[in-house]
């Protein structure tokens, strides 16, 4: 069985871990590349539209660049609906796919199933599986405690927030030495000195595609303290069970009960207001008139299309979302 | 004395106040300004202010208190200025040129358009264009341009608007050229041309919409697109007597005049 096997978003990884197979988050390899514009032109070269979401070209490229990744899990329902003709490209290279869907209406029996088919492709049982989700129960409690620090003592800067959490769709390859190194960060975390910024943003929506967002919002005097989706991938949630974990993980379900998990974390973290961001062409660009209808705080809406700086149009609208919140 | 300076995509608007006057207006075309008027120093962008036949503003020890905005400031900062984001340049200088305190503005300029809600003074929301500049006065320049008529003449018209669709605004010359060919008239097309601008800042507009719109930006000087927000969306339009000004005139006002 091959080693490593691509992730195109968050999926129950206990069941890869279990197999012995190595999960890799292929969004986080595209925008960590050298360069991740070149992936995107790549994939606009191989025929892919202009006007179609840049990860899903990056993730293209990622693949076909990387000769050892010959299998890819797909979230075919609970992402978006450019990952199906993604897959279909990606066979006609030669790549295996094993599909995964998050059932709609969040239904714990279709679920179960799901996870029970990544089970069988992957060869492993529900003994396997709840070991390794206990384990990981460690790791992501480490991860809490770093977000913890981020609201409660204003020790983590908006960045390091995101990046571990982010991380923990595929705990980097190797969840022992993650932890170790999230101990680490916690460590130095805890001793370090209070950062002075006042306003609190909440970070809402798919993680940027731009890499200085975080350093332009506290060169502005913003932090953000609230990274609503890279937090879900942490899965913050007190279960044993990891249908249920799967099931709580608001991402991939409906926008309602993403706005609850938001309008709880805007209270008890005191966000004074929240960047949605919205890549170009994605469909949850229009889920903006929900967010906008029914969070009760300053919503700025941002829009990236291509890796990996803010344009000055972007900044302009930053800069004045800041000085009105001050 | 203070200095305004609204660093535009198109224009670079200057206001020069003293004491609580304004003592003047001057506008230069952008890409002039940066290539015959400024230098490069250490990152920041030196001013020939005499060279551009203004007084030579000394900021700082010199006393002078020199205030910028525009999408210019980003990319470079003019040595020995503040600059300041454009929604707020823009709502202080409607704000002082009104004497409003609770209305929408509209400031449509050369790429930009932005709708911004001010309460008390204060700025409560916006919203700007982000990835598209079709709304803006580039393109009422292009498509003057492609009917052969003045901006002047273009903002004139508004009776029987020629039905124009296209998203793109490079594609929309080639159907106000196809619109041409079928015969309509001119004026008829320049009224399609500013009911376009309308439709692209409705939506804007009907999020943040009040009593009372204030419209700024170059693109205010055009009457019809006036009278069609007057009639569409039954406000009152009330555009400032400098409404090109407006932002560099609300850098003065930030300045302390």
């Amino acid at each position: 069985m091959d080693n490593r096997v691509g992730i195109t978003t968050t999926v129950p990884i206990e069941v890869v871990y279990a197999a012995g197979v190595t999960p890799v988050d292929l969004n986080n390899v595209f925008i960590t590349a050298d360069n991740p514009q070149d992936m995107v032109e790549e994939a606009e070269l191989a025929g892919y539209p202009r006007n179609i979401c840049a990860w899903i070209k990056g993730i293209y490229t990622t693949v076909v660049r990387n000769s050892d990744i010959r299998r890819v899990i797909a979230v075919t329902q609970g992402d978006c609906s450019n990952t199906h003709a993604l897959m279909e490209t990606l066979h006609l290279e030669g790549v295996d796919i094993i599909p995964f869907a998050y059932p709609f209406d969040r239904d714990r029996d279709m679920l179960k199933l799901q996870i029970e088919k990544l089970m069988q492709a992957f060869g492993v049982g529900w003994d396997e599986v709840n070991k390794t989700k206990k384990t990981f129960d460690k790791v992501r409690a480490i991860i809490r405690q770093i977000d913890e620090l981020t609201w409660q003592e204003n020790r983590v800067r908006g960045f390091d927030n995101h990046l571990w959490q982010v991380s923990c769709s595929d705990f980097n390859g190797d969840p022992g030495k993650f932890a170790a190194e999230a101990a680490a960060f916690l460590d130095r975390a805890r001793n370090a000195p209070a950062i002075g910024i006042p306003v609190r943003l909440g970070y809402i929506g798919v993680p940027p595609i731009m890499t200085d967002l975080y350093d332009y919002l506290e060169s502005k005097g913003a932090r953000v303290v609230f990274n609503e989706t890279q937090r879900q991938f942490s899965m913050p949630f007190d279960t044993d069970n990891i249908v249920e974990q799967y099931s709580l993980y608001t991402y991939p379900y409906d926008i309602f009960r993403r706005l609850e998990d938001i309008a709880r974390e805007k209270e008890r973290r005191g966000l004074h207001g929240i960047i949605h961001y919205a890549q170009s062409f994605c469909y949850r660009q229009i889920q903006d008139l929900i967010i906008r209808r029914q969070l009760k705080v300053p919503v700025l809406t941002i829009e990236g299309d291509r890796p990996l700086y803010l344009d000055a149009r972007t900044k302009m609208r930053i800069d004045a979302f800041i000085e009105m919140l001050k | 004395m203070y200095c305004g300076i609204d660093l535009g995509s198109r224009h670079v608007k200057i206001v020069l106040a003293e004491g609580n006057q304004i003592t003047g207006f001057h506008k230069y075309d952008t890409v002039e300004f940066y290539k015959r008027y400024g230098y490069k120093e250490d990152d920041k962008l030196v001013v020939d202010f005499r060279g551009l036949g203004l007084p030579d503003i000394q900021p700082g020890s010199g006393g002078d208190r020199l205030v910028t905005t525009g999408y210019g400031r980003n990319t470079i900062k003019i040595r020995g200025g503040e600059d300041i984001p454009e929604i707020k340049a823009h709502a202080l200088g409607a704000a002082w040129q009104t004497g409003l305190q609770d209305f929408t503005l509209l400031d449509l300029g050369g790429q930009d358009s932005k709708v911004v809600l001010i309460r008390n003074g204060r700025v409560t929301d916006f919203q700007t264009n982000d990835k598209c500049a079709a709304g803006s006065g580039r393109y009422l320049e292009n498509m003057a341009a492609v009917l052969g008529i003045s901006l002047e003449e273009l903002g004139g018209c508004r009776k029987n608007p020629v039905d124009l669709n296209a998203t793109c605004a490079i594609f929309g010359e080639s159907e106000l050229i196809g619109k041409i060919i079928e015969g309509s008239p001119v004026e008829e097309l320049a009224a399609g041309v500013n009911y376009t601008i309308y439709k692209r800042v409705k939506p804007m507009l009907l999020q943040l919409a009040g009593p009372v719109l204030v419209f700024t930006g170059g693109v205010a000087q055009n009457r019809a697109l006036g009278e069609l927000l007057e009639d569409e969306l039954q406000v009152e339009v009330v555009v400032p007597r400098y409404p090109q000004y407006n932002g560099a005139i609300g850098c003065c006002i930030y300045g302390g005049i």
